[in-house]
């Protein structure tokens, strides 16, 4: 314990020294501007930003590198609360809730308390990663493709606790967006899958234009022309910030929304939209009044963004004990090393100190400085939804289309946020979910490819689910939680969620 | 009566049917060794299920009728001018497109006014492609005439 | 209607006459990573870009088109005018890309005839990685256990037809062995699987895997190469085990649209000798463990229809995976 703390301190004489602090400060301004952009997200903000940093050196490219993620992370979650547009496929759940905050004129409360269960879940995981990271790394890497497999399966059954209407319609959207996934290249074998002809759906139709296709632009479509604008009630300066019954319902979320993230981001190749999405489904499922999740529930936003923040540390854990790339962005990261000389593997902390240690230090740096940075801006942010709508929706759709393209550089892109935007409006009108044909998208091409490198690996036995203590756990858990979800449903006949959807529906139709 | 769910449940089954008939070409592989057809086709079946339950218990929901459409000639327009912004971005470039589209939207569908919309189009591109591309340098597209 | 078609004529001719006098390069050049940033062509592409640039004096960018396995940024090339400004950093991918396309009778993204080559900047054999805690200490005691246990043995690859994949296939024909093959999403995803026990061996670039053999997780069992890595000296080839047949590296070269002006082939082929040859390029390569090797001209071209070859020969002899 002596050591870590003489290592941390030996980090954060480095991380506070001028130079870094200013590098730290550029990466985060840097990472909230394109976090802010719809659809462009931590992976893209750091892989377009990668070669400005090749001037410097290896613990300045790495501190910066770090602020552009964190801020990534913490911009996204302004559009997506602002104008429920997702800045970044992970937000997706953010925007639930979140603009439904803003519209009840809870706007600055809601990037608030963003951003404290960011700052809190971002420090608390960075104090995790130091303490924990080479044992946590040793678990994470014996997730095989049948622990994956469990895994995935229980983000899938979460689903079902994330409904407010029919489960039947959002299990229906979720089936669509697996369908969805499954364009592309199929990895196993080589065959092109409902491409027709287009390289660019080789690797799939992508989650980012699909987010921001459905509710970004499907948003603009659906509001854009109503008769009278959507009312966005502007709050005065002292309502700005979170009340303090907020605050207490906010608390809970943001610690389970920490330990869930962190968890689920230490895994080698889990995406970060999977934490949000089961923080959400979790707080729901928890909720005194679950009837509010939808409606501007706080602790739908305290959970997932916290999930999301702690996921984005977690992922570091196998690249900094390990080397061991457990994602696009930690890859990216690992390469941004190399490039600078610096050999990552399990010899790093070792043999690197300073880097690891001055990584440690300006990452709860970074989440310092973002937190100053943001909240001051809540005002600032607050005050773009006084613009008329009739000029802010033709900007913030230049946005759209500026960031879907910017992430690849392909209008297939564009075309596909076109087409789904198009979709995203007609389900609107016919009443039906959208979230779920995200999380579709994201899981189905993972889910498929766990499956059969798992049975690849068996040759063929589907017993090495059971035979694998990991997975047969995951496995056992998620058993237990589609009976209870189905239990009520058969003693009762009828379980509190369609008892609410008919009594909603009794409401709007009186 | 046509509801919203027998109208969606419908068009859910015509897509699994789709889906069913283009895997065709696939194959399908085994329970013990599955091919790129299996989880599609799987997926297609649920689908169909799915969608096939939605016709069949379209009971309590609201008819087709009362859905109200009433912006749906700003939502063709914004379409329109997205396709346009597919098409275009990486012919005309980036500034161009984002302007002309800009310049459409406040000015065609928004009724502002001339002068405002042209200015506020063109700066509004400008700024953006001087903040990204040239400061950020996020690669975005140039025209003819490097614009 | 006459007049104007004349005039029109006549502008045409001018502005190809002012063109072709223009002297190469006067605008910036655009050299296409098909990979994703952080990628071993990414890093590979910008120390040659930087390098061009230095020779050139003038600006040479790097552009990311990702996807497919690199198949949308090699297209891009293919079609793109071939005037000098559009390049293309290929990995060996280039030459399996085509052929799996032929395999599926489906219409190619390209063809490799529609390049040409202009020079190999680095040529990395793959070597034979197993976990530091399987038996097999040589290359021969996995050979052999493989013969006993056909298809028990189980490794991962970054994608089926890709590079770790056709690394594998040429050694189990060369040494009549059957693997398993377990497919990941990528090169990073296959070394945390090896890393973590889940299959029991990979082909990898020597770049990657280097810190966990220096670390103890990894043992290195045989290369591919012609002669041994530089960085592992005690580690056999497989030509020197026997297996001439089992030789691929995982190479990087500079490719121009085919139908580029000759003048501006032989520029770009002086620029890229001038270019390897630059301190800075010279220790950026060696951060990222990759040594430089340059061929050029006939000695690449000779070199690239063998590799070519040799990998149409393999994916060919893989076949379609035939799911029964």
């Amino acid at each position: 314990m002596a050591e870590t703390l003489q290592n941390l301190a030996l980090g954060f004489s480095i991380a506070l020294s001028p130079v870094i602090l200013w590098y730290a400060f550029v990466g985060c301004v840097v990472g909230t501007l394109v976090g802010v952009l719809p659809g462009v997200g931590p992976l893209a903000g750091i892989s377009l930003l990668l070669p400005a940093t090749f001037g410097l050196d290896a613990t300045r490219a790495i501190v910066m590198l770090a602020g552009i993620y964190y801020g990534a992370m913490y911009g996204g979650s302004t559009t997506s609360i602002l104008m429920r547009i997702p800045g970044e496929a992970a937000s997706v759940m953010t925007c639930i809730d979140g603009y439904a905050m803003a519209r009840k004129g809870r706007a600055g409360a809601a990037l608030a308390i963003a951003a404290v269960g960011s700052y809190v879940a971002g420090t608390a995981s960075v104090v995790a990663l130091m303490l924990l990271a080479p044992p946590l790394a040793s678990f994470a890497l014996r997730f095989g493709p049948p622990e994956y497999f469990a895994l995935l399966l229980l983000g899938l059954f979460v689903l079902a606790y994330m409904s407010s209407g029919s489960m039947l319609k959002a299990l229906a959207m979720a089936a669509l967006g697996l369908l969805l996934g499954m364009i592309g290249i199929d990895q196993m074998t080589g065959y092109f899958r409902f491409a027709y002809g287009v390289v660019e759906l080789g690797d799939g139709i992508g989650v980012v234009p699909v987010a921001v296709g459905l509710f970004g632009l499907a948003e603009i479509l659906a509001t854009a022309g109503l008769a009278v604008p959507p009312q966005v009630i502007k709050p005065a300066l002292r309502e700005l910030l979170p009340t303090r019954q907020e605050w207490r319902e906010s608390a809970a979320p943001i610690g389970r929304g920490t330990v869930l993230g962190f968890l689920i981001g230490i895994v080698p190749g889990s995406a970060h939209i999977i934490s949000s999405f089961v923080s959400y489904a979790v707080e729901r499922k928890l909720a005194k009044r679950p009837q509010e999740f939808g409606q501007g529930a706080v602790a739908g936003v305290a959970g997932p963004e916290s999930a999301n923040n702690a996921a984005t540390s977690g992922a570091f854990v196998p690249m900094l004990a390990l080397g061991v790339p457990s994602g696009p962005i930690p890859a990216v990261m690992l390469a941004a090393m190399m490039v600078h000389g610096v050999s990552p593997g399990p010899l790093l902390i070792k043999q690197q100190p300073e880097l690891f240690w001055g990584f440690i230090a300006s990452m709860y740096v970074g989440n310092v400085v973002l937190l100053i940075l943001n909240l001051p801006l809540v005002g600032v942010f607050v005050n773009l939804l006084r613009v008329p709508y009739a000029i802010l929706y033709p900007s913030v759709l230049a946005f759209c289309i500026l960031g879907v393209y910017a992430v690849n550089g392909s209008v297939v892109d564009v075309w596909i946020m076109l087409l789904m935007g198009g979709l995203g409006y007609l389900l609107r009108k016919l009443d039906f979910e959208t979230a779920p044909i995200v999380l579709g998208v994201v899981l189905a091409p993972m889910l498929e490819m766990a499956l059969r490198q798992s049975l690849a690996m068996s040759d063929g036995q589907y017993s090495i689910f059971v035979a694998r203590p990991i997975s047969a756990t995951l496995l056992g858990v998620g058993l237990i939680l589609i009976t209870l979800g189905l239990q009520p449903l058969v003693t009762r006949g009828l379980d509190w969620r369609a008892r609410l959807a008919v009594a909603e529906k009794g409401d709007e139709h009186p | 009566m046509l509801t919203t769910d027998r109208v969606a449940g419908g068009a859910l089954v015509l897509l699994a049917l789709v889906v069913f008939w283009e895997s065709r070409r696939l194959p399908l592989g085994s329970l013990r060794n599955p091919g790129p057809a299996y989880m599609p086709v799987a997926l297609a079946a649920v689908l169909l299920c799915f969608g096939a339950l939605l016709v069949v218990l379209a009971g309590k929901a609201p008819a087709l009728s009362t859905v109200s459409w009433t912006e749906w000639r700003h939502a063709v327009a914004i379409f329109g001018v997205c396709a346009f912004a597919a098409l275009a971005l990486e012919r005309l470039g980036f500034r161009t497109t984002i302007a002309l589209s800009l310049a459409f939207l406040l000015l065609g569908v928004e009724r502002r006014g001339l002068v405002f919309s042209a200015v506020f189009a063109i700066a509004f591109a400008a700024v953006a492609f001087l903040l990204f591309d040239t400061f950020l340098r996020v690669p975005l597209p140039r025209g003819p005439f490097g614009i | 209607m006459r007049l104007s078609r004349v005039c029109a004529r006549a502008v045409l001719a001018t502005v190809a006459v002012a063109s072709a006098q223009e002297p190469y390069p006067s605008r910036p050049i655009t050299m296409v990573a098909p990979f994703p940033p952080g990628g071993i062509a990414d890093l590979t592409a910008r120390p040659v870009a930087a390098a061009m640039e230095k020779v050139l004096k003038n600006p040479v960018g790097v552009l990311n088109k990702t996807g497919a396995a690199g198949a949308v940024g090699m297209q891009f090339v293919a079609t793109s005018k071939p005037d000098g400004y559009t390049l293309l950093l290929a990995l060996s991918s280039i030459s399996i890309i085509p052929e799996a396309d032929k395999l599926f009778g489906r219409p190619p993204a390209f063809t490799v005839d529609q390049f040409a080559p202009i020079a190999l900047i680095s040529a990395d054999p793959t070597i034979l990685v197993v976990p530091a805690d399987k038996p097999w200490k040589t290359a021969a005691e996995f050979v052999e256990d493989a013969k006993r246990r056909p298809g028990q043995i189980s490794y991962s690859s970054s994608g089926v037809y890709g590079t770790l994949h056709m690394a594998m296939e040429l050694l189990s024909h060369a040494a009549g062995i059957k693997l398993r093959h377990v497919p990941y999403a990528g090169g990073g995803p296959a070394l945390t699987a090896v890393l973590g026990g889940h299959v029991d061996a990979l082909a990898s670039g020597p770049a990657v895997v280097l810190p966990h053999i220096k670390a103890g997780k990894l043992r290195a069992l045989a290369g591919w190469g012609d002669k041994r890595v530089v960085a592992l000296p005690e580690v056999p080839t497989f030509k020197e085990l026997g297996f001439p047949d089992a030789e691929f590296y995982i190479w990087a070269g500079v490719f121009a649209p085919k139908g580029t002006p000759e003048p501006v082939l032989a520029k770009l082929r002086d620029t890229l000798r001038a270019a390897v040859n630059d301190p800075d390029f010279k220790g950026a390569m060696e951060k990222i463990e990759t040594p430089i090797v340059f061929k050029q001209g006939a000695e690449f071209a000779r070199f690239f229809e063998a590799d070519a070859g040799r990998l149409a020969e393999g994916v060919r002899k893989v076949g379609r995976i035939e799911t029964k």
